[in-house]
C-alpha cells in the first residue's frame, strides 16, 4: 500500500493501468502527455487551501510510462506538447483515488474540467472507462490524514472494497 | 490588393473574418473578400430608421460569448467589443398578462418559474445544472470540434452510460421532438411554451424529430445571452481589426465570379470585374453552397472526375434550408414599453427580450404548419428593446426596439416577392399585437418604422438563400458530419485546396463562430499549421 500522492503511489497507478491496459483490444497507438491539476479546496488535507499540485502523466500505445509530480503548471514545453489538462478541486480527485466517486460523473458534470480533443476521449470510450477505472478502483491507496468525506480516522481502500459508486 | 495570397476566403461574415485572422496570425498571407461594400454579413448595424438609431439587421443575440475560444483568442474585447449580459435576459408573456422571466441569476428564473409550477422550477434547475455541467462536454465534441458522427457519438454515449448517468441527456433524443422532451419533464403548459419559444428563436424548431438531441445545450446557455454595445456590427469590426493587425488584407465591393481551378486543384479566384488572384494554399468559402458550387464553379471545365454529375445535381436539389424564416420591425421608440403584465412581474419591463403571446407549445405548432403552407401566422412576436442595455444605440431620451416573427419566405403561391407589397401591412399587424400586451406603445412613442422581410434577407445576404438565416435546415439529417451533404460534411471538398467554412457547415449559423473555427483545424491539418489555438 502507498499513500496518496506520493512516487510509491505513482507506480502503483501506473501499474495498475498497464495491467488493464495489457487486457484491451484495439489500443490507440501514439503517445499521450496529460496534466493533472488538483486544486486545494479546504477539504482535502493532501491540498493547501488554494494551493495547487501538478502532475504530468506519459501514455505510450495505451500504456503509461510515468506518472510524475512536478512543482508547477506545466505548458508541456518541457516534454514536447500537452494533449489533454484535467484541472478539479482535491476532494474531487482525492473521492475518485478513494472510490467514492465516478470518475466519468466528475468529467460530465463539469466537476473535473477536461482541455484537449473531447472526440478522441468519446471515440476511445472503452479504453478510457477502462483507464479510469484502474485509476479508481485497482490501487490500494493509504491515507495518513484520512480518507473522503475526511471526518473520519486515516485509513485505507483496498481493491474490491464496496464503496464504489454503483 | 495584390495578385497573390496565401489563402483566399470568400466572404467577410463572422466567419470569414475569424478563419481569416486565425491563419494570419498563423504567419499566412490572408485575402478576405467582400461582395457587400462593408464586412459582417449578418453582424449588419445600420441606422434603417431614423438617424442615431442604430438596428441590428440580422444578428442580434450574442449566445456564445465566454464559450467560444476565438472570443478569447482573437483578442475581441481588446480590439474594442463590449459585451453586456442582461440581468433579466428574456420573458414570456401570456394572454392572460401573466409572465415568466429568464435572468442571469438562475436562482431568480427558478422563483419565476415557481409562480407556475414548483415542480418544474425544480426540474429546470436541475436540467440547467446538468446541462451547464456538461457544456464542456457538448462544446468539446458538438460545437467547437469538427463533427463525429452520430453513430460515433451514439457509442461514446452509451459505453460511458450516459443515460443512466444523466435524467435528462440520452441517446433516445436524438428520436425526440423538443416538444416530447418537454412533455415528459414538465408540466406546465407556459413553462413549456417559454421553453419551447426559446429553443425557436436559437433556430430549433420545437416539432422536428431529433432536435431534442440540442436542447439540454440550448438551456445550458440560457442565461449566456449577451448583447454587443453600439451594435453587432462593432464584432466584425473588431474581427477585422484582428485581421489586418496580423497582416491580413480585407477588400470589400469585390464579388467573387469564380473560382479558378487548375487540374485537381482551387488555384485561386476570379472576380466579376474580371481581377485574377492566386491562392498559394487554399480557397475557403464561407458563402451558401449553392454560390460555391453552382455558381462559382464552371461545371463544363471541372472534371466530372473531381465533381461528380451527382454531387452537382444534390446541391441543387438536396440541400436543406429552414422551412421557416423571420419577419422583423425595426423601431425607433420615444418610450420604453410598459407591459400590463408588469402587474403580474414587474421585471418584464426590464427583460431584453420578450415573448409574446405563445402560452402552450401546441399553438407555436399551428404556426409552424401555417409558416411552412405559406401562411401567414397572426403574429406573436418576439421583442427586443436593446436600448434598455446600451443606451448608446439610440439618441439620448430615444430607444429602438426590434420585433421578430416567425414567417415563411415566400407568401402562399406569390412567391417572395409578395412581401414587398405585404411588409407594410403585416409589420403593423406585429405593432398591433405587440400594443396589446404594452398599450403605452402608440403613434407617440413610436416615432418612426420599417420592416425587414424574408425576401429583404435573402436579397441583402444572397448567402441566406431562402431567407435561411440558419445556412442550412436545424434537423437530425442535417446536422454533424451529414451538413451540408455527407460528400461536404467534413469542411473539405472534392476539389482539393477549396474548403468550406460558413455556417453551412456544422455545427450552424448563428453567432457561433464554430464553423470558421472547425475548418480552422481541418485546414491547419491539411497544410501543416501548428495549432497554437488548440494548445491545453
Amino acid at each position: 500500500m502507498a499513500d496518496i500522492y506520493t512516487p510509491s503511489w505513482y507506480e502503483e497507478v501506473k501499474a495498475a493501468i498497464n495491467k488493464k491496459v495489457s487486457q484491451l483490444k484495439d489500443i490507440p497507438e501514439g503517445k499521450w502527455n496529460l496534466a493533472i491539476e488538483i486544486v486545494g479546496d479546504g477539504m482535502s488535507p493532501y491540498v493547501e487551501d488554494n494551493g495547487e499540485r501538478h502532475f504530468l502523466v506519459a501514455i505510450d500505445n495505451g500504456s503509461c510510462l510515468w506518472y510524475k509530480e512536478i512543482a508547477s503548471e506545466s505548458d508541456g514545453s518541457e516534454i514536447g506538447k500537452l494533449d489533454y489538462r484535467f484541472r478539479g478541486s482535491a476532494s474531487v480527485f482525492d473521492s475518485i483515488a478513494a472510490g467514492v466517486l465516478d470518475p466519468i460523473d466528475a468529467a460530465l458534470d463539469g466537476s473535473i474540467k477536461v482541455r484537449g480533443d473531447m472526440r478522441f476521449l468519446l471515440r476511445q470510450a472503452d479504453q478510457v472507462q477502462a483507464l479510469l477505472e484502474a485509476y479508481a478502483k485497482e490501487v490500494t491507496t493509504d491515507w495518513p490524514k484520512g480518507k473522503p468525506p475526511y471526518g473520519s480516522s486515516a485509513g485505507s481502500n483496498h481493491v474490491g472494497e464496496a464503496v464504489f459508486y454503483a | 490588393m495584390r495578385d497573390s495570397y496565401d489563402v483566399i476566403i470568400i466572404g467577410a461574415g463572422h466567419n470569414g473574418l475569424t478563419l481569416g485572422a486565425y491563419l494570419a496570425r498563423s504567419g499566412l498571407e490572408v485575402l478576405v473578400l467582400e461582395r457587400r461594400h462593408e464586412e459582417g454579413g449578418g453582424l449588419t448595424t445600420e441606422e434603417l430608421t431614423r438617424p442615431g438609431f442604430l438596428h441590428n439587421v440580422h444578428a442580434n443575440y450574442h449566445t456564445f460569448v465566454d464559450l467560444a475560444p476565438p472570443v478569447k483568442d482573437l483578442e475581441i474585447r481588446e480590439h474594442g467589443v463590449k459585451y453586456v449580459r442582461p440581468e433579466v435576459q428574456m420573458a414570456s408573456i401570456y394572454p392572460d398578462k401573466t409572465a415568466l422571466v429568464v435572468y442571469s441569476d438562475i436562482e431568480k428564473t427558478c422563483d419565476s418559474i415557481s409562480r407556475f409550477s414548483t415542480k418544474d422550477a425544480a426540474t429546470f434547475k436541475k436540467l440547467f445544472n446538468e446541462a451547464h455541467g456538461y457544456v464542456d462536454l457538448l462544446l468539446g465534441t458538438l460545437m467547437f470540434e469538427p463533427p463525429m458522427s452520430v453513430k460515433e457519438l451514439t457509442k461514446a454515449l452509451s459505453v460511458f452510460g450516459v443515460g443512466n448517468r444523466s435524467e435528462f441527456l440520452s441517446v433516445k433524443l436524438r428520436r425526440e421532438t423538443i416538444n416530447q422532451f418537454l412533455d415528459e419533464h414538465f408540466e406546465n403548459p407556459k413553462v413549456k411554451a417559454h421553453l419551447a419559444f426559446h429553443g425557436a428563436v436559437c433556430g430549433y424548431a420545437n416539432d422536428i424529430v431529433g432536435l431534442a438531441i440540442g436542447f439540454p445545450l440550448l438551456v445550458g446557455k440560457i442565461n449566456n445571452w449577451h448583447l454587443s454595445i453600439g451594435g453587432s456590427h462593432r464584432l466584425a469590426h473588431a474581427l477585422w481589426r484582428d485581421l489586418a493587425n496580423h497582416g491580413g488584407v480585407l477588400v470589400t465591393d469585390a464579388e467573387v465570379a469564380s473560382v479558378v481551378v487548375d487540374g485537381n486543384r482551387a488555384s485561386g479566384v476570379r472576380l466579376a470585374d474580371g481581377t485574377e488572384i492566386t491562392a498559394r494554399k487554399l480557397v475557403a468559402s464561407t458563402v451558401s453552397v449553392e454560390q460555391t458550387f453552382l455558381e462559382f464553379l464552371d461545371r463544363d471545365k471541372v472534371s466530372s472526375d473531381l465533381v461528380s454529375n451527382e454531387l452537382f445535381e444534390k446541391i441543387k436539389t438536396e440541400i436543406k434550408h429552414q422551412s421557416w424564416s423571420l419577419f422583423s420591425v425595426h423601431l425607433a421608440l420615444s418610450k420604453l414599453p410598459h407591459y400590463l403584465a408588469g402587474e403580474f412581474e414587474p421585471d418584464v419591463d426590464k427583460a431584453w427580450v420578450v415573448n409574446l403571446g405563445y402560452s402552450s407549445p401546441e399553438e407555436l405548432n399551428d404556426d409552424w404548419k401555417l409558416i411552412r403552407n405559406n401562411q401567414l401566422a397572426d403574429p406573436k412576436p418576439n421583442v427586443a428593446i436593446n436600448s434598455l442595455y446600451d443606451p448608446t444605440d439610440a439618441p439620448e431620451g430615444s430607444y429602438t426596439g426590434l420585433l421578430r416573427q416567425f414567417a415563411p419566405y415566400s407568401i402562399g403561391s406569390l412567391g417572395p416577392g409578395a412581401w414587398m407589397d405585404e411588409a407594410r401591412h403585416y409589420g403593423e399587424k406585429c405593432i398591433d399585437s405587440w400594443r396589446k400586451f404594452a398599450p403605452d406603445m402608440d403613434a407617440e412613442a413610436i416615432i418612426d418604422w420599417t420592416t425587414y422581410s424574408p425576401h429583404d434577407i435573402a436579397t441583402k445576404l444572397p448567402n441566406m438563400v431562402k431567407g435561411d438565416w440558419m445556412m442550412g435546415e436545424i434537423s437530425l439529417a442535417n446536422m454533424l458530419d451529414q451538413r451540408p451533404l455527407p460528400e461536404l460534411g467534413n469542411y473539405r471538398t472534392p476539389i482539393e485546396g477549396l474548403y468550406m467554412a460558413g455556417s453551412t457547415q456544422h455545427p450552424h449559423g448563428f453567432i457561433t463562430f464554430a464553423p470558421a473555427y472547425n475548418a480552422l483545424s481541418v485546414i491547419a491539418q491539411d497544410i501543416g499549421v501548428d495549432q497554437w489555438w488548440k494548445k491545453v
